[in-house]
């Protein structure tokens, strides 16, 4: 170890002001900017984004081409015919089928994602360093959940790129004629994307900042997206006034909003896990907008205001 | 301190700007860190007793006292995390945590504070760019902890020890102009010890205030001054050498116990 630092700067000279204290806006340009680099470093991104591209590809795509192909019915498929089975598969359909799996089993892992963005700083120790040190708490938290904004947009794009691709090329060995999807479906599908991820994984934000732990935060997420919400809605079936909270939901909203842009819901017998047709569009979309907001605000305001221990 | 009455500089020119302008200046060229009747209970169990001390600026300060005697709870009072009772606080004149000391005051805690599941550049890099750094700074903040060869390595595939030191990197790349280290020695081998006190020499010696705890009496001879603790209380605050021949002792430990009998005597 040298004896002579080697910092360009060296520390602690009598000279030193304090530097002028930086707009807000800075500090959290400087704290995303932070953010995005550890994000973009962090194999476990890579891990749940890949997971989710390829889960969306292959319940999206893949089972339901071999299914077209073989004549048979596999996973969601068994009653619908081979013509439509293959207009889903066109690009025209990507609007509908974008969302399909989103609300389910894509949200539980932005959930994951969220959980652990902001879990894993109390896990390692290194939020109370970030804390103390860095521009700020409401910025050091503020620039993780845009960081992982942006993270969601690229999310969403890559699965739209993927959807796209995986449909050109199936329409292209079937020698279908290419019919490309409306501009303002395809903007409202995509809209309606970034609204469920952002949602879970903000959600998922918050859960990682109450419990300060990766672990439990994953673990309490995943109860509640995938297991106590359906209970629940089981529950208000037969239980009047339930389906008032029911309806209001994460999850409902998340899957209403799939289902409002054209995906088919279970109860229909060939839709997607978590696709539900309890709201309209309009509701749907303020839900999730507004799940999202107190979500981020929560977790800026916790993160803000806890001890650090 | 200086006062009004007594500030040759202000007698000269009687202008109250310039008198504050000139006092702030002498406390911060000599003192760094000033703890006035610090008191702090956690869980209502009071852990300082209103403790009192100054700590110089650009010198190693040693805060030593057996496990559960109030360091790391007065390390926490100073960067500004332990919400404190009664007393004050003052690092460079600013209450401890105030926002235009975030980035003049690093902490490393006792658990090395950094990402497991990213490599030791990565993490180093991350802070740098938290405090408005770059990969320039964290080379050098790498390199100067002696962890030149391991920034492709993850860090929890590393040794106890280099975590510790890629903990400390994170903070130094910060530059800040006082570090705190808690128990920055606990579990390395002497090699890297002595390594590490040579590094803490180098950056003293650069201008930084360092604060080092540790519950190791013999490294109470590697500070300029030293902290005694004891139950929450200052027993001792002196240079090492002065301690000892207060307490008529050849080593710290036996000036330590000394003490502890003078305390309890007079008690």
């Amino acid at each position: 170890m040298d004896q002579t630092l080697n910092s360009p700067h060296p520390t602690g000279s009598p000279a030193r002001s304090d530097a002028p204290a930086q707009s807000a806006s800075a500090a959290l340009a400087r704290s995303t900017r932070a953010e995005l680099f550890r994000l973009s470093r962090w194999p476990v991104l890579w891990v749940l984004v890949g997971v989710w591209l390829v889960l969306n590809l292959l319940f999206a795509y893949v089972f339901s081409y071999l299914a077209y192909r073989s004549g048979s019915g596999a996973f969601g498929t068994a009653d619908v015919a081979p013509d439509r089975l293959l207009a889903d598969l066109a690009p025209e359909a990507i609007p509908r089928l974008l969302t399909n799996g989103m609300p389910m089993f894509g949200g539980a892992i932005m959930l994951i994602l969220g959980a652990l963005a902001t879990g894993s700083g109390y896990g390692w120790g290194t939020w109370k360093t970030a804390a103390l040190q860095g521009p700020g708490r409401p910025a050091t938290m503020g620039g993780t959940l845009l960081s992982l904004a942006v993270v969601v947009v690229g999310v969403v794009a890559a699965t739209f790129v993927t959807d796209l691709g995986s449909a050109v090329l199936i329409s292209s060995v079937e020698s279908q004629t290419l019919a490309w999807p409306e501009l303002a479906d395809t903007a409202r599908a995509l809209g309606g994307s970034l609204l469920i991820f952002a949602m879970w994984t903000a959600a998922g934000a918050m859960i990682g900042v109450v419990t300060r732990s990766p672990a439990v935060g994953v673990g309490l997420g995943l109860v509640w997206a995938l297991a106590v919400e359906n209970l629940l809605r089981g529950v208000a079936g037969v239980l009047d006034g339930l389906e008032y909270v029911t309806d209001l939901l994460p999850g409902t909203a998340a899957g209403s909003m799939a289902g409002a842009l054209g995906g088919m819901d279970t109860a229909d017998g060939d839709g997607a896990p978590g696709v539900l047709t309890v709201l309209d569009g309009g509701p749907a979309a303020l839900l999730l907008a507004g799940y999202a907001v107190v979500a981020a605000v929560v977790t800026v305001a916790l993160a803000s205001r806890r001890d650090v221990e | 301190m200086i006062t009004a009455a007594s500030c040759a500089r202000c007698l000269a020119r009687p202008n109250l700007i310039i008198h504050l302008a000139l006092n702030f200046e002498g406390i911060a060229m000599d003192t760094a860190i000033e703890v006035d009747d610090l008191v702090v209970e956690r869980g209502k169990h009071p852990v300082l007793h209103g403790i009192s001390t100054r700590i110089q600026r650009g010198v190693i300060t040693g805060l030593l006292g057996p496990s559960g005697s109030g360091k790391t709870t007065l390390m926490r009072a100073i960067v500004g995390s332990q919400v404190v009772k009664a007393g004050d606080v003052r690092v460079f004149g600013y209450p401890a945590g105030s926002a235009s000391l975030r980035h003049r005051v690093g902490y490393v805690t006792q658990s090395p504070s950094v990402y497991g599941d990213l490599t030791v550049g990565e993490n180093v890099r991350y802070f740098a760019s938290l405090y408005k750094y770059g990969a320039t700074e964290a080379a050098a903040a790498i390199a100067n902890v002696g962890l030149d060869g391991h920034e492709d390595q993850m860090v929890s595939t590393l040794s106890g020890g280099q975590r510790a030191r890629a903990s400390l990197a994170c903070a130094l790349v910060g530059q800040p102009d006082i570090l705190v280290l808690d128990e920055p020695t606990v579990g390395l081998d002497p090699v890297l010890r002595e390594e590490l006190w040579r590094q803490f020499r180098a950056l003293a010696e650069a201008g930084t205030t360092l604060l080092v705890s540790s519950h190791v009496m013999d490294e109470a001879n590697r500070c300029d001054r030293l902290i005694l603790i004891r139950e929450g209380s200052v027993i001792a605050d002196d240079a090492p050498g002065a301690i000892k021949t207060a307490a008529d002792a050849d080593d710290m430990d036996k000036a330590f116990l000394t003490l502890i009998s003078a305390q309890g005597e007079k008690g």
